[in-house]
């Protein structure tokens, strides 16, 4: 069966809006992209949509929230709100995976560790910081391919 | 041009203004340097590697330069810069923030047509078209792209002055139960709720029902 998950993506991208100028500025490096370079999400086939979003998501609980602290702490506010959202979507998430309703082909595999490859290029900071500035390239994605 | 060791005040609010996906780069004089100044333009796409030159802003003495060819792929993210030059010395290069033609362009209002029997108004609303680059270009929609679109309504009682509110998301209303020989003015907004787009409200389009038969 398909996997349906709900989330407030409104939510998130308010979020994400008040904070993306304070964090794409701590991101200097133009030349590397972590989601859409060398590959764009756009290409992702439907078939691996859901185990990219699944990847994704756990990418972003577990390599990219946790090393996004800054001094500011209205900032901090709004990381933490994504987080909290992310998190229970990755939830969501995993259980469709359990009930092999969201399973990975080959191409996601790939997609992914390509995505890994370039946030390992980088040190951990700059390359959650150059992530979570990316996060609107994700919701872009998953909202044109909803 | 020679470029010197580049003491020149920079150019100031590098931005893009886009409307409908047009995306035009605009930025603002150095402080204090009056006439003369020249400038040239550049652009990236974010995570690929090279800047790349505008041929057509090159030693230009306007302040913006239009890049919506440029940037017309709204599935990628760019950058901008600009450098000024005067009298043999320059500044430095002063860049955009990362702009994303999706998130990052207003919308115009909606079109619309409004007709009337005695007692009903129909009105029909057309969304913007994304900018393109020539006449013979085919049209995007931005329904197509912001497949979110909704539209705003006001309808108003010119008499007395009472006004209704809808929010719908096909591009049709008839509105019932009208008084006959009345004017109505109607006026719609575009709504899309992720990425949080609104439009103005177009102006007013005002039609007087049809007196009673």
């Amino acid at each position: 069966g398909a996997c349906r998950v709900s989330m407030s993506m409104t939510e998130i991208r308010a979020g994400f809006t008040a904070i993306k100028a304070n964090i794409q500025s701590r991101d200097p490096i133009r030349t590397l992209s972590i989601l859409s370079h060398p590959h764009s999400l756009h290409k992702v086939k439907s078939s691996d949509r859901c185990c990219i979003t699944h990847l994704l998501f756990t990418f972003y609980v577990d390599k990219v929230f946790k090393h996004c602290r800054t001094e500011d702490s209205f900032v901090n506010r709004k990381i933490s709100s994504i987080a909290n959202s992310f998190l229970s979507v990755r939830r969501k998430l995993g259980q469709c995976r359990e009930q092999n309703n969201c399973v990975c082909g080959e191409e996601s595999t790939e997609k992914f560790k390509q995505i890994l490859a370039n946030y390992e290029g980088l040190n951990v900071t700059s390359a959650a910081m150059k992530s979570l500035g990316e996060l609107d390239i994700l919701l872009d994605w998953m909202e044109k391919s909803r | 041009s020679g470029e010197l060791y580049c003491s020149l005040p920079n150019p100031r609010n590098v931005r893009f203004e886009s409307i409908n996906m047009r995306n035009v780069l605009h930025w603002s004089a150095p402080e204090g340097t009056g006439d003369g100044v020249l400038y040239k333009v550049k652009y990236t796409v974010y995570g690929v590697g090279k800047w790349i030159r505008k041929p057509e802003c090159r030693n230009i003495n306007r302040t913006w330069c239009d890049l919506s060819n440029e940037t017309s792929d709204y599935e990628e993210q760019y950058y901008a810069s600009v450098k000024a030059f005067l009298n043999g010395t320059c500044s430095d290069w002063m860049e955009t923030t990362r702009f994303n033609p999706l998130t990052d362009t207003k919308i115009d209002p909606p079109m619309v047509s409004v007709s009337s029997t005695d007692k009903s108004i129909s009105i029909i609303l057309t969304a913007p078209e994304k900018w393109k680059r020539s006449p013979e270009e085919e049209s995007i929609s931005l329904l197509q792209v912001y497949p979110g679109i909704r539209y705003n309504l006001s309808v108003l009682n010119k008499k007395t002055k009472k006004r209704w509110f809808f929010s719908i998301s096909n591009n049709s209303l008839v509105v019932p139960w009208l008084e006959p020989g009345t004017a109505y003015c109607v006026s719609a907004q575009i709504h899309v709720t992720t990425p949080l787009l609104d439009s103005g409200f177009s102006k007013e389009h005002c039609i007087t029902t049809l007196k009673d038969k």
